[in-house]
C-alpha cells in the first residue's frame, strides 16, 4: 500500500492582534490508500485544523501536507470534505446539491443525472432527490453530504465530526451506513471525532492527538474485523486504551485551562 | 385521533382563527367610518369653519368613483387612471434604475474591503439626507417627468443597497469552504453561492424601498412647478379647487396602490424562496 496522505512537521499558529495560539506543533502522519483513519483529541486540540489544511482551506504556517505525492496549496476536488453542519446549499435540491461539483467540472446535464443517480442510490436517499435540505432529517442531510462530496471522486475524504450533531441511534446508524458506502467505493477516509466509540467502531487506526499544540500522541491499530460489535470483550479492551490515553490529555488540556499564562 | 382529523382540525381551527381577525378588522373600520361621518355632520351642522375639510364618507366614497370616469369638476380630461398610469410609470422606472445601479455596488462594496471603505463615507454621507430635500434642484434639472424618478431612484437606492452589502457580508462561511472543496474557484463561488443567497436580502431591500418610493413620488408630484400628471399631483389640485372630497379619494387610491405593489412583492419573495427551497 502506497501513501495517499503525508503530513510532516505541520504547524499552525492563529494570531489576532497580540494574541498567538499554536494549534498544531510539528505534526507527522501517513494515512495508506484505502485506509481507514480517526483523528481522536480532546477539544481544541487541532483536530479540525489538520483536516481544514489537507482540505486547503486554511493554509500552514510551517511544514507541508501530500496527497499522493502532490503538494496541496489550495482546495481542490480530489479531496472531498464531509462538514458537521452539513454545509449543504439550502436553495438546492437534494439532486442538485449533489451535482454541484459536477457542475463545477462541466459534465454534461445528462452524465450529471446519471451520476447522481447512481449516488443517491448508494446513499439511501431514493425518492428525495427533488427535496430540499430543510425538510430533511439530520441523518438525511448528512447522506446527501457525503454523496456531495463522493460525486467529484475525490481520492480522499475528510469527515470533520460529521455526525457530531446527531441523535445516539441515528448516528449509530450512520455509521453503518459510513462503512457499506466506505466498503462499496475504497476511498481514504480521514474522520475526526471525539467520540471514543465512534473511533473504535470504524477506524483501522486511531490516531490520538495531544491537547493544544496539538501533534500525535499515540497511534492505536484497531484490528477487530468488521462488522465490530460494541460489546465484545475485544471492542472494549480497545476502548479502554483509547480512553486511558486521551484521559490523559484531557487532564492536561484542563490544566492548561486553569493556568494562567 | 388519526392523522386526517387532526389535520381537519388544525385547518378548522385556522378559518376560525381568520374568521375573527376578519370580524375585528370590520368592527374597527366601521367604527372609524362611523365616528367620521358623526363629525363631519356635525360640523357642517354647526356651521364651523372646518367643515369644508372634512367632506362625509358619502361624498368621498361618490369621488372616488367619479373620479375614474372625470376630473375634479371645473376640470376635463384629468381622470385618476390616467394619473394612477404616470405614477406608476414613473415609480417603475425609479425602481428599475435603482436596482440597476445598488445590485452591482451592494455587490461590489459586500464583497471587497477596499471598495466598501471607499464607498461607506460616501453612503453615509447621502443616506441621511431625506430624498425629498432634493426635490427643487430634481425637479428644475429633469423637469416634470425625469424629476420625480430621479427621487424615487434615491428613496429605493439607499435600502436595496444596504441589504444587498449586508447579504453579501452575511452568507455563510461554511457553504463557501464548501463550494471550495467542490472545485469552486472565486467566480463559481460568487455565481453558485454569494447571488443566490443573497436574493432574500435583496427582497426585503425591494419591499422597504417600495414604501419609501410612494412616499417620494407622492411628495415630489405636488411641488409648486407644473407636473402635470400622477396621484401626487390629483391630491395638489384638487387641495386648490378646494375639493377635499376628491383630494381624500386620491389619498385613499395612493394607500390602496401602495398596499397593491408591496402585496405583489411579498407574493413574488413567496415565490422566489418556495421555488429555491427557503421558507
Amino acid at each position: 500500500m502506497s501513501a495517499c496522505i503525508e503530513i510532516r512537521g505541520l504547524s499552525k499558529v492563529f494570531a489576532s492582534g497580540k494574541r498567538r495560539v499554536v494549534a498544531l506543533a510539528d505534526m507527522g502522519l501517513e494515512v495508506a490508500d484505502g485506509e481507514f483513519v480517526c483523528l481522536l483529541g480532546p477539544s481544541g486540540c487541532g483536530k479540525t485544523t489538520v483536516l481544514r489544511i489537507i482540505a486547503g482551506l486554511e493554509p500552514a504556517t510551517g511544514g507541508e501536507v501530500l496527497v499522493h505525492g502532490k503538494k496541496v496549496e489550495s482546495a481542490g476536488p480530489e479531496r472531498g470534505m464531509v462538514f458537521q453542519e452539513f454545509a449543504l446549499f439550502p436553495w438546492r435540491t437534494v439532486r442538485r446539491n449533489i451535482e454541484f461539483g459536477l457542475e463545477i467540472r462541466g459534465v454534461s446535464e445528462k452524465a450529471r443525472h446519471e451520476l447522481s443517480s447512481g449516488l443517491i442510490e448508494l446513499v439511501g436517499l431514493k425518492g428525495f432527490e427533488d427535496a430540499h435540505p430543510d425538510e430533511l432529517s439530520g441523518g438525511m442531510r448528512q447522506r446527501v453530504g457525503i454523496a456531495r462530496a463522493l460525486a467529484n471522486e475525490p481520492t480522499v475524504l475528510l469527515m470533520d465530526e460529521p455526525f457530531g450533531s446527531l441523535d445516539a441511534q441515528t448516528r449509530n446508524l450512520m455509521q453503518k451506513e459510513l462503512l457499506r458506502i466506505w466498503s462499496a467505493t475504497r476511498k481514504t477516509v480521514l474522520f475526526v471525532t471525539h467520540s471514543v466509540d465512534e473511533a473504535v467502531f470504524l477506524a483501522d487506526r486511531i490516531v490520538v492527538m495531544t491537547a493544544r499544540p496539538g501533534k500525535v500522541r499515540e497511534i492505536i491499530p484497531v484490528s477487530l474485523p468488521r462488522p465490530r460489535d460494541r460489546t465484545s470483550a475485544e471492542f472494549i479492551a480497545v476502548r479502554g486504551r483509547v480512553l486511558a490515553e486521551l484521559d490523559e490529555e484531557f487532564e492536561k488540556a484542563r490544566e492548561k485551562e486553569l493556568s494562567p499564562d | 385521533m388519526p392523522r386526517s382529523s387532526v389535520l381537519l382540525a388544525r385547518v378548522k381551527d385556522a378559518v376560525v382563527a381568520n374568521w375573527v381577525k376578519l370580524v375585528l378588522g370590520l368592527v374597527s373600520v366601521s367604527i372609524f367610518i362611523a365616528s367620521w361621518a358623526i363629525a363631519s355632520l356635525y360640523l357642517s351642522e354647526s356651521g364651523s369653519s372646518l367643515s369644508p375639510f372634512v367632506p362625509g364618507p358619502k361624498l368621498v366614497a361618490e369621488a372616488f368613483l367619479s373620479s375614474f370616469v372625470d376630473s375634479v369638476p371645473g376640470l376635463t380630461g384629468i381622470r385618476m387612471g390616467d394619473m394612477i398610469a404616470s405614477s406608476m410609470i414613473r415609480i417603475f422606472w425609479g425602481f428599475l434604475l435603482a436596482m440597476l445601479v445598488a445590485l452591482p455596488m451592494g455587490l461590489a462594496m459586500g464583497s471587497f474591503k477596499t471598495l466598501e471603505s471607499m464607498g461607506k463615507p460616501l453612503v453615509e454621507v447621502f443616506r441621511p439626507i431625506p430624498p425629498l430635500a432634493w426635490v427643487p434642484v430634481f425637479l428644475m434639472v429633469f423637469k416634470s417627468f425625469w424629476g420625480p424618478i430621479g427621487i424615487v431612484f434615491l428613496g429605493v437606492f439607499f435600502p436595496i443597497l444596504l441589504n444587498v452589502i449586508f447579504g453579501v457580508k452575511s452568507v455563510d462561511q461554511r457553504l463557501v469552504d464548501a463550494a471550495r472543496t467542490l472545485g469552486a474557484k472565486r467566480s463559481a463561488v460568487f455565481t453558485k453561492v454569494v447571488m443566490p443567497a443573497i436574493v432574500p436580502y435583496m427582497m426585503t431591500g425591494i419591499k422597504v424601498g417600495l414604501g419609501v418610493g410612494w412616499m417620494c413620488i407622492v411628495a415630489a408630484e405636488m411641488m409648486p412647478i407644473q407636473s402635470g400628471t400622477g396621484v401626487g399631483y390629483y391630491v395638489w389640485l384638487s387641495a386648490d379647487y378646494s375639493r377635499y372630497d376628491f383630494m381624500y379619494a386620491t389619498m385613499l387610491v395612493i394607500g390602496l396602490l401602495s398596499i397593491l405593489t408591496t402585496g405583489v412583492a411579498e407574493l413574488i419573495e413567496k415565490r422566489v424562496s418556495r421555488w429555491m427551497g427557503i421558507r
